[in-house]
């Protein structure tokens, strides 16, 4: 490297601020267009800089430090003040994150608790219902079993007459029937139960054949619904069953 | 100390980034390192502890400020904080604002002197080289460095012609630089 002779002596009086005026801007714009020179001219300032420390030796007062930190701590600071608010735009952010998560979690946990407390008491239900078809079912097998034994309490020392017993519900239809003491049909015959409907013509309610013991049920035969009943028939058919009676009622039943 | 060992990242890059980041705390530690340094320099051109003070006060605030002028990466901070310390001390003698910002004036500083800075050896190095320089030598580079007075005050003051004075003040900067980089 090779500065300039002419602005050798030069470099280090702008180097310490001495040059004014046409001198400095001569070497100014030298340094522009000079490598060499403005890479001497940061050499010398590295000489300036060890020509300082020879001053090196008092420490500053204590308070010194004091007053720095109270006046840092008034300062704008806009880098730490920008890092802040990004720091507290992420804060928020991650709040806001949070608080949403935490809502979600709640209204899934509500929702669960929900859906639990629905699950429950359909279970609650189904438990009753199935309860309640297997008492339906048990009293049904109960009514149409061939091993139940069947008692007819007449008045004492009567003989066992007929007996039917019709319980009906219009609004849906459901009828229930049980006999007792019927007599035995003649071959290919039946019994047929009517129902009698306040207006109109009878309705076939059921074919059936008493047991050994002159007992019959009839369960839930196929009826319309809302019709009301004046009363309940049975007559003897063919083994077929008829649309309409063909033979005059063996039973008719009063309501009560 | 080569100019490859000063592109290592030291201490003093660190927390010259951490300052710009807004960390008062290694703004701090920056003080505590380097306030003896910038309070002596100042001590010595003003000659008034309360003046020193409020210099010391000025750079470390303009530091503060301004961390983005100074790449530590490529330089002595120390070396840095001390010419800026000297350049704010003359104005300030010599009632006038300061000619630029402190980002303005240097870019870097050669060599690297975190170590020398802070070793009594290097201090007493430096000493024992301005004691051997002839003392009208001396007495303009000191004259120009800590007082601040140009090479033609310092020829009209001491007598001497102006070339002269030019090439005392540079002679003397060269000496220093010859002790440090035989």
């Amino acid at each position: 490297m090779s500065v300039h002779e002419q602005f050798a002596d030069d470099l280090s009086l702008y180097a310490l601020g001495a040059l004014q005026g046409e001198e400095r801007l001569s070497v100014e714009k030298h340094l522009k267009d000079c490598s060499d020179c403005r890479h001497e001219l940061v050499r010398l300032q590295g000489d300036l800089a060890l020509l300082a420390f020879s001053a090196g030796g008092p420490r500053p007062p204590a308070r010194s430090r004091e007053r720095l930190i109270a006046a840092i701590a008034r300062e704008p600071r806009r880098t730490a003040v920008h890092l802040m608010k990004r720091k507290r735009w992420w804060i928020a952010l991650q709040w806001a994150a949070a608080a949403a998560t935490v809502t979600v979690i709640l209204l899934l946990l509500r929702q669960n608790t929900d859906l639990r407390q629905h699950v429950a008491s359909l279970d609650a239900n189904f438990t009753g219902q199935r309860e309640q078809l297997l008492q339906a079912k048990e009293l049904i097998a109960t009514l149409t079993s061939a091993d139940a034994v069947h008692f007819t309490l007449v008045a004492a020392k009567a003989p066992p007459q007929p007996q039917g017993k019709a319980i009906y519900l219009p609004s849906t239809g459901t009828l229930v029937f049980l006999a007792s003491n019927l007599p035995e049909l003649p071959p290919q015959k039946t019994y047929e139960l009517w129902l009698i409907p306040t207006s109109g013509a009878p309705i076939p309610a059921g074919l059936f054949r008493p047991d050994t013991h002159g007992s019959a049920t009839v369960i839930k035969p196929p009826l319309p619904t809302g019709v009301e009943a004046k009363t309940f028939a049975i007559t003897v058919e063919p083994e077929s069953g008829s649309a309409a009676p063909t033979s005059t009622p063996i039973m008719v039943g009063i309501e009560g | 100390m080569s100019r490859a060992a000063s592109n290592v990242v030291s201490p003093d890059a660190m927390l010259v980034s951490a300052i710009r980041s807004g960390d008062e705390q290694a703004m701090v530690l920056l003080y505590e390192r380097y306030s003896s340094i910038v309070y002596s320099v100042a001590l010595r051109v003003l000659g008034e502890t309360g003046a020193a003070e409020d210099i010391l006060q000025e750079v470390f605030l303009q530091l503060w400020r301004s961390a983005d002028g100074f790449d530590a990466t490529r330089g002595s901070l120390p070396g840095w904080l001390a010419v800026i310390t000297r350049n704010r001390a003359i104005d300030s003698l010599r009632k006038r604002r300061p000619e630029a910002d402190i980002t303005d004036v240097i870019g870097s500083i050669e060599p690297d002197f975190v170590g020398a800075a802070e070793s009594s050896r290097a201090l007493e190095k430096i000493r024992g080289t301005l004691g051997g320089m002839p003392p009208p030598q001396r007495a303009a580079l000191e004259m120009a460095f800590f007082d601040g007075l140009t090479h033609t005050e310092i020829a009209e003051k001491t007598g001497e012609p102006l070339g002269t004075i030019k090439t005392r003040i540079r002679a003397g900067l060269l000496t220093l630089r010859k002790a440090f980089n035989p």
